[in-house]
């Protein structure tokens, strides 16, 4: 609040602020707290006590550690990059990328990045301070034990990177087809004011509160045996929607349409009627119009409902765990599987691993977006 | 817009909503009053299974499915009218426990027990994700403007990551001894059991749901502050407003959309519970309505499933929700109707 | 982890899927199997790719999908992971293929003891047994001077001993798990005390004296365990004797080589493994078997094929490379004191698990049932009347009892 009027008293802004960072602390903490266990040993990460967990004594003896200098090192490799791809990159991809094709040079910078990072941090790092420890003495003993074999153990052994393409795959599928279907009847619903219209985002919305479970129970039995009963129209090629991703995609899009529709049309109805009504009396008609005056003008508000259909794709669990078998078994339900497996303690802290792994992805997606989320929703994806 | 250019912008989604939902939904509807079964035949049945050096053989009668020529499971399948319901409901035994007045015996029928909980967990979830989200938005936008952005980035953590894992790691966190028990151990000098009585469990289930629910409230509410009128929020100061006061006259009825809005996706949301029973493995202690619909629903290990039951749970759940909402789409529908 | 690592494992892992160095064939008939996804499987599974053209799923769903799977036509899945339990739904939809045939062509290495036979025709090839045995701590009881524990009156008393004497809290640990869990832990024990789960037609007849007992025996037991026992599965019993939190649990023969895992277990040589308590009549167990079938929706050629890969999956190599992941059932599995509690229960007179139809919906009953007497909401005959009258309404919705 600019405002010199509303300024508020320091004591004030002392408790807002003090709150704010006890939230920010319960926000973080379990996140962190599982990224903590990810790098220890067994015995290290299920500890009591929770500075054996921080510091890993065991993980330690076992000669996987970390010395001051490495921490310190680390920390700059980290901050510089976050500084890089905050500070410098917008001027720099705006300096670079032709107009329109911003995205694009968003995309090559952050994949620029993540390369660089990846090559900095594995390698150049390492290799330097494999010089250095032996000579620094104190400054360079191992302090802190810390491992990476459970990453290892995922990504290499456990072949998680193919279920990560798949995730890949499954939830790219979903937010394209969610929002190219439910932009166009969030318009038409937005520009109608029909009883229709009204009954069907109602009909929606109940379709919303469904209980999922008891529907996608339904589909298994007709999905496995679709090579049959599609036979009669599609002769031999009729497929097993069991399995395919393109099946998964397609249930997933329809269980989303509700919610996709419902904040879609709040967004159209806050852009005036009377743009594409300019448009229809220059000879448009509502197609040309949407696609000349508010395709333009709609992306904060689509971009928000693509994150949330984002989300729901990726972390579905009920869907994907029952129609697709293991060759193309998407992130969550293969983390599941390995904690419902019957494990040894090294397993569960493998699965640890792999749920920060799922977790980064999404971490990066918001450290994109946030403020398109934030101008999508001030712009009225919601309204009530 | 005529009706033509209307369905051909709403056609796709429609179409879509109506074979993966709509479709479903009329078979469960219709499942919920007919059973289906397989006809069994009894039959002396020689089973081998193997012992450590030997197999032990056993003859004994078991039930066995008819197969037709081909080798499929004959199947019959019978109108039952109300009784799936009645299954699920159990009217007589939950109505001699209410005219006994034993509200425990009530709490250990299975629906009963669900619902009990699925509406606690629902009505008290509400307005602390309400408050709680309003009071982030309110700090977040009292804040400077240097650590908004990281603030907001933060706040986010907890509703973007996948619930299943939310869930297992707060799991870790209390389990047993878990870190946080073991800190509250320490510091209440006694030994605590998070997990073995049903109002703990309840207690972190509704806590879990907050952590993870007022994010989104209040990165909604706070893109609706944004847009508060800083006139009116002025002129309310030279009148003589106090903070208080211009909140509540000025920044809540503004945000009143949104929060109709948020509270509509929670109750919607919260009435499904799920992944929490699952997570936190409550079942013996307390369980939600969408579990019970679940538990009917999966297969024992001999592939035997309730479906009818399943089918009446589920019907039952929905008709809750839509009694809940009720109340606030109301006023879409004065909105609907006003704004054009 | 350096680049060069990574990129070598990549290398090597591309290498390896195609590789058939270590089966016996090369197989060149795509074959796809479903299984549950415990370490077993997973080594089964693992020895059976070496053969080529196979990929296998161990999917956490896999009840739910294989009767659907195996009932399509072509069958989904060629192969699948069945227990003796899992193997009812099959057998009953008639989609599991005689096996007798191959058996004959190549089953020259298997133990008689494998074959499971059903009306004197060969299903399915069982490949280990597991069974719920008394593990214990021997350094904690010798310290005490308490004999190893025969019955649950033993086990009770050494527990209160250990309690007494302050070496622990928590002496016990059981997979009480409120579910299947929880239903298996009854099952044990009533079946230890001699009793039945069903009379005529399906009718269920667990409310009784011997019901009773088993109840009020697990009830005895929770005193000693950790309050959080409705909660706690195999892993985290497993987890609490590693981590030297208990002493006494009735725990799965697969977990006993975890104990002596160095990378995790604090406990390591310290476990005795003993034969299950007894009950008022045979050892408080159930013995279970895994092993594979083939689905009947398939080709000669391709049922042929796999076959020999199944057989692939469970040759000696494997069992000698995986000798503690289970009480493997082959000439090449070498039993050592990890399996001698599941050896010396099955001796005492062990039963094997029960599996019916009405047996899957009576676990369900008894496991989401149980969890109210425990905790105190219902006394013993309300409990088991009140599961009865479940399994009652369940067993009539799946046609098993007649109206």
């Amino acid at each position: 609040m600019s405002s010199r009027a509303l300024r508020q008293p320091l004591s004030l802004r002392l408790t807002s602020n003090i709150f704010l960072a006890f939230w920010c602390l319960v926000a973080i903490f379990p996140i962190f707290w599982i990224t903590v266990m990810s790098f220890k040993s067994p015995v290290d990460a299920f500890d009591s006590n929770a500075l054996n967990v921080i510091f890993g004594p065991t993980t330690l003896s076992n000669g996987n550690g970390l010395s001051l200098l490495d921490i310190i090192l680390g920390i700059a490799v980290i901050w510089g990059t976050i500084a890089l791809v905050f500070k410098k990159m917008p001027a720099m991809i705006r300096a670079y990328s032709r107009e329109g094709l911003e995205w694009f040079g968003w995309v090559i910078g952050i994949l620029a990045a993540a390369v660089g990072f990846l090559v900095v941090f594995f390698v150049i790092l390492p290799a330097i301070l494999n010089v250095l420890n032996p000579l620094l003495g104190p400054l360079g003993r191992d302090i802190l034990g810390l491992t990476t074999e459970h990453y290892k153990t995922v990504w290499i052994d456990r072949g998680f990177s193919n279920n990560f393409k798949n995730s890949l795959i499954v939830t790219s599928g979903v937010v394209i087809l969610s929002l190219s279907v439910g932009t166009l009847a969030g318009y038409g619903l937005a520009r109608s004011g029909s009883n229709l219209a009204f009954w069907l985002l109602i009909v929606a919305l109940i379709f919303r509160a469904l209980p999922p479970s008891a529907l996608v129970a339904s589909y298994l039995p007709v999905f496995i045996s679709s090579s049959e009963w599609l036979a009669p129209i599609l002769g031999e090629n009729a497929p097993t929607l069991y399995g395919k991703p393109f099946a998964v995609i397609a249930v997933l899009v329809a269980i989303n349409q509700p919610f996709t529709i419902w904040m879609l049309r709040s967004f159209f109805q806050n852009i005036p009627a009377e743009l594409d009504e300019a448009a229809r009396v220059d000879g448009c008609n509502h197609f040309q119009a949407f696609r000349r005056v508010i395709m333009p003008v709609m992306w904060p508000g689509v971009i928000t409902t693509g994150l949330f259909s984002f989300l729901l794709a990726y972390n579905d669990i009920l869907v994907t765990s029952l129609l697709l078998d293991a060759q193309n078994q998407t992130m969550v339900p293969a983390i599941v599987g390995m904690f419902n497996r019957e494990t040894t303690t090294t397993d569960q802290v493998v699965a640890v691993a792999a749920a920060v792994s799922i977790t980064a992805p999404l971490i990066f997606l918001v450290l994109i977006f946030q403020r398109q989320i934030v101008s999508g929703l001030t712009a009225g994806a919601v309204k009530g | 817009m005529n009706f033509r250019t209307f369905a051909a912008f709403v056609g796709p989604s429609v179409f879509m909503m109506l074979l993966f939902i709509a479709f479903p939904l009329i078979s469960v509807f219709k499942q919920s009053f007919y059973v289906t079964q397989p006809i069994y035949e009894t039959v002396e049945k020689e089973t081998c299974t193997p012992g450590f050096l030997t197999q032990t053989c056993v003859t004994e009668t078991v039930s066995q499915p008819r197969l037709d020529e081909e080798g499929k499971v004959i199947t019959q399948t019978q109108y039952v009218g109300w009784e799936s319901y009645r299954n699920v409901l159990e009217p007589e035994r939950a109505w001699r426990a209410i005219s006994d007045g034993n509200w425990n015996v009530l709490s250990t029928i299975n629906f009963w027990k669900a619902l009990r909980f699925t509406l606690t967990f629902t009505l008290i979830t509400l307005p602390l994700v309400i408050v709680c989200g309003l009071g982030i938005a309110v700090m977040i936008n009292n804040a400077a403007h240097a650590i908004r952005g990281p603030v907001i980035f933060i706040s986010l953590l907890p509703f973007i990551i996948t619930p299943v894992i939310g869930v297992l790691s707060v799991n870790w966190l209390f389990r047993g001894d878990g870190i946080l028990t073991a800190l509250l151990e320490w510091w209440l000098n006694r030994d605590i059991a998070l997990f073995a009585q049903a109002w703990t469990i309840e207690v972190l289930m509704m806590l879990y749901r907050v952590w993870h629910v007022a994010p989104f409230a209040a990165i909604v509410f706070y893109a609706g502050l944004q847009t508060v009128n800083q006139d009116s929020l002025e002129s309310a100061v030279i009148d003589g407003a106090t903070r208080w006061q211009r909140m509540k006259y000025i920044v809540i009825p503004h945000l009143m959309p949104l929060i109709i809005f948020v509270s509509m996706i929670h109750l919607m949301d919260s009435y499904r519970v799920f992944e929490e029973i699952v997570g936190f493995a409550s079942q013996g202690y307390v369980i939600s309505l969408q579990w019970l619909t679940y538990d009917f629903l999966v297969p024992d290990q001999a592939g035997n499933r309730s479906i009818s039951r399943a089918s009446a749970s589920a019907m039952l759940t929905m008709i809750g929700i839509a009694i809940l909402l009720i109340f606030p789409l109301r006023r879409t529908w004065r909105d609907h109707k006003g704004g054009h | 982890m350096k680049l060069k690592t990574i990129l070598m494992a990549g290398a090597m892992s591309i290498a390896a899927t195609g590789a058939w160095a270590d089966c016996a064939f090369e197989n060149d008939v795509p074959l796809k199997s479903l299984s549950a996804g415990f370490e077993a499987w997973k080594a089964v599974t693992d020895a059976m790719a070496e053969c080529g053209n196979f990929s296998a799923s161990l999917d956490q769903e896999f009840r739910e999908k294989q009767p659907e799977a195996f009932a399509a036509d072509p069958a989904l899945y060629q192969i699948g992971g069945v227990s003796n339990a899992t193997l009812v739904p099959l057998l009953n939809a008639g989609t599991v293929r005689p096996l007798d045939d191959l058996v004959e062509k190549y089953g020259q290495d298997l133990l008689p003891n494998q074959l499971i036979k059903v009306d004197g025709k060969t299903m399915a090839i069982a490949m280990m047994v597991n069974a719920q045995h008394l593990m214990y701590r021997d350094d904690v009881l010798a310290e005490l001077d308490i004999e190893e524990p025969k019955s649950y009156d033993d086990v009770l008393a050494a527990a209160a001993k250990i309690k007494e004497a302050g070496v622990m809290d928590y002496p016990i640990g059981g997979t009480f798990k409120t579910g299947w869990n929880l239903g298996q832990e009854f099952v044990n024990m009533y079946l230890g005390e001699g009793g039945a789960f069903f009379g005529d037609g399906n009718m269920p007849a667990i409310n009784n004296e011997q019901g009773v007992a088993a109840l009020e025996t697990l009830k005895a037991m929770t005193d000693y365990m950790d309050p959080e026992y409705l909660v706690s599965d195999s892993t985290y019993v497993q987890q609490q004797f590693q981590q030297g939190k208990i002493a006494m649990a009735n725990l799965w023969a697969s977990r006993a080589a975890a104990m002596n895992d160095e990378a995790e277990s604090q406990v390591v040589g310290k476990v005795t493994m003993a034969a299950a308590p007894m009950g008022s009549a045979v050892p408080a167990t159930t013995i279970w078997w895994d092993g594979i079938v083939l689905a009947s929706n398939m080709s000669d050629e391709e049922a042929d094929a796999a076959f020999r890969v199944a057989l692939e999956g469970m040759d000696t190599d494997m069992v000698s490379a995986n000798n503690d992941v289970a009480v493997w059932l082959s000439p090449a599995y070498s039993a050592g004191d990890l399996a001698a509690g599941a050896a010396a229960s099955a001796e005492g007179g062990a039963k094997a698990y029960p599996a019916s139809g009405p047996m899957g919906i009576m676990h369900t009953s008894l496991g989401n049932g149980l969890a109210d007497y425990l905790t105190g909401a219902k006394d013993a005959p309300t409990t088991l009347a009140d599961i009865e009258a479940d399994y009652i309404t369940a067993a009539k919705e799946a046609g098993l009892i007649s109206n």
